[in-house]
């Protein structure tokens, strides 16, 4: 092999992270009606660590994911996955990730196996080690029982874990999963998340997910991303977001809607007032403590209360702290809609 | 390549085998025409005068029987018109997505249905023969008689021509299929494309009943040159031909060549990282 097999030098291995994004930026169309989808985000996920992006729909999270997973190529900046730049070694980056779109890609006329054997298929799995593994990935996802129906007669809970199954059918080292609980009920959703935990627990998978739920976030990424208009506003554990808060919120709402900044940043105790849709929010080391001072120092002043809340630092707050903007997890997005209504043509939708 | 393009092969075929209608609506629509266009025409236009001897349909020895191989070239088109209505299915149910998020080589997306299709217009396309040959059988129905004995080398090129013809249009139709975002402006395409083709071409009447310019038009067409190796093989008619079927079979091989290139350039471009 003297000619053509010789590796062109690389600066050495970018990272021994799985995943290393540096100044990432993807401007869609061109000027004047250009939409900035990513100005200039940077993280490292860590082997084995599972990450997460949150923030609400349009924040450029699936931007991201599809940068990453090869299928969108990068205005500006760098990726790299699994030691290898995402635009000049496309091919090979695919053979080493796995992907779960956020709307099911399933063929609704095949069924289960079908489509999980044709996948592996697609990755250049021979017939006999895909059919093993097949039947090993149906059991793991309690998808046995349907496993010979057609995907169009499956419910959006099975559709996920199928989907799921599709990511993963190769073994791939690092695992993107795009909104992979998308549109299912709560429920659903929680029994969605055991699937993962297992996952990454058998196969020490690096995970990437991006998520519009708070809550998802919170219970399966061990570091989280906040993204809000194409930017990273904040990243670290769960516990370190919410750590940023320094403290618990009394949110107070007047009946008439009057001012209340100042009269409740003059009560001590209280560390500082936002107003935010005819709310007020005073931070606070311990909410229990300062309700009633808030309430005595209102009433004191003739000013009848709608409601008093105590929050506890949450992701919610996280965001509303870091970008204004009270979160809002809306459903659906227009680049789904098509592929949605297609999905009911064939006798699905959300069940 | 070869693994990936089995897994697309077969995913073709299951989504084939589990719709009973297509398949049987696209055996039965030839059937028909044989039945009530052939039937009609053939017994209404029935054989040339004698003084002309067989120049007037080129050889057959009656209409039906000019009718009936035509119906081949016929047949291999409207197979064909529906194979890129799938790929923009596939495009908005995030299928092709899928597809290239798979390290399978790009080029075995678009060869996977193009070689499935081509191979299932065969089947029809020979049933119109067989029923044809059938009908001359039957009393009061009008058949096709063969007058010459293709041998081996006319059976390959019989089954060449349909085969190359139906890769062609495949070819064709994918191209629009990838090229285009929603069924109505493919359906549109398909329309407009398939009245001038099947009508300028020399499947339903001879060439010669024609204007000179559509005459020279007609010559070209793909669906003539198909069905010319047809009728050259199957009525030795090569009096009435300008060249041998050897020569027809070359020109329908550049067509595919062409539409195939083209199909591939037009995949690939649709299959780009944005």
């Amino acid at each position: 092999m003297l000619f053509g097999a010789v590796p062109a030098p690389r600066s050495p291995p970018l990272s021994e992270f799985a995943i290393s994004v540096q100044r990432l930026t993807k401007v869609y169309g061109e000027p004047p009606k250009a939409v900035q989808a990513l100005d200039d985000i940077s993280f490292d996920v860590r082997p084995g660590e599972a990450f997460g992006l949150l923030g609400p729909n349009g924040a450029g999270k699936t931007t991201t994911i599809s940068i990453l997973t090869t299928l969108v190529r990068p205005t500006h900046g760098q990726a790299i996955v699994d030691g290898l730049d995402v635009t000049r070694e496309a091919e090979e980056v695919r053979r080493r990730i796995g992907l779960a779109f956020q709307v099911s890609t399933a063929d609704g006329e095949l069924t289960g196996r079908e489509n999980l054997e044709v996948a592996a298929g697609l990755e250049g799995m021979a017939r006999s080690e895909s059919r093993r593994r097949v039947q090993q990935l149906l059991e793991d996802m309690q998808l046995l029982p349907y496993a010979d129906r057609p995907v169009k007669t499956y419910s959006g809970g099975m559709r996920r874990r199928l989907e799921l199954a599709v990511g993963v059918v190769h073994s791939p080292k690092i695992l993107f999963l795009d909104e992979p609980t998308l549109g299912l009920d709560p429920q659903g959703r929680a029994g969605f998340w055991e699937f993962i935990r297992r996952l990454r627990k058998d196969t020490g998978v690096t995970l990437l997910l991006s998520t519009h739920y708070l809550e998802e976030a919170d219970q399966l990424c061990e570091r989280i991303a906040i993204v809000d208009h194409g930017r990273i506003v904040a990243i670290g554990t769960p516990a370190e977001l919410k750590a940023r808060i320094g403290g618990d919120t009394v949110v107070v709402r007047p009946t008439q809607g009057q001012e209340l900044t100042a009269l409740l940043s003059a009560i001590p105790g209280v560390q500082g007032v936002t107003a935010l849709d005819g709310q007020f929010r005073a931070k606070c080391a311990r909410g229990e403590a300062m309700v009633p001072p808030i309430v005595t120092a209102c009433a004191k002043a003739g000013i009848e209360l709608e409601s008093v809340e105590i929050r506890k630092p949450s992701l919610d707050e996280v965001f509303l702290e870091l970008t204004g903007r009270a979160y809002r997890e809306e459903e659906g997005d227009a680049a789904s809609f098509f592929a949605e209504r297609m999905g009911q043509m064939h006798g699905g939708g959300n069940r | 390549m070869y693994r990936e393009l089995g897994a697309l092969l077969r995913r073709e075929f299951l989504r084939w085998w589990r719709t009973p209608v297509w398949i049987l609506s696209s055996l039965l629509v030839p059937v028909l025409y044989l039945i009530l266009f052939g039937q009609g025409f053939g017994q209404g236009l029935g054989q040339c005068p004698p003084q002309l001897g067989l120049s007037c349909f080129l050889g057959a020895p009656n209409y039906f029987s000019f009718f009936s191989v035509g119906m081949v070239g016929f047949v291999a088109l409207t197979m064909s018109l529906f194979s890129g209505a799938n790929i923009i299915f596939d495009k908005g149910l995030g299928i092709i997505k899928r597809q290239v998020a798979t390290p399978a080589p790009r080029a075995t997306l678009f060869l996977s249905p193009l070689i499935f299709r081509s191979l299932m217009a065969l089947m029809p396309a020979f049933l119109v023969l067989g029923l044809a040959v059938l009908l001359a059988h039957i009393p009061g129905f009008v058949g096709l008689t063969i007058t010459s004995n293709p041998g081996l080398l006319g059976a390959v090129e019989i089954l060449a021509a349909v085969l190359v013809l139906s890769l062609m249009f495949n070819a064709l139709f994918l191209s629009f299929g990838f090229a285009l975002d929603n069924p109505q402006s493919y359906f549109g395409v398909v329309n407009l494309l398939n009245l001038p083709i099947l009508f300028l071409s020399n499947a339903l009447y001879p060439p010669t009943s024609e204007p000179g310019w559509l005459m020279s038009i007609a010559a070209y067409n793909p669906v003539s040159l198909c069905i010319n190796v047809l009728r050259l093989d199957l009525f030795g008619a090569g009096a009435y031909y300008t060249y041998p079927a050897a020569v027809y079979l070359g020109g329908l091989f550049a067509w595919a060549a062409l539409f195939v290139g083209v199909a591939l350039v037009v995949g690939r471009r649709a299959l780009r990282t944005p």
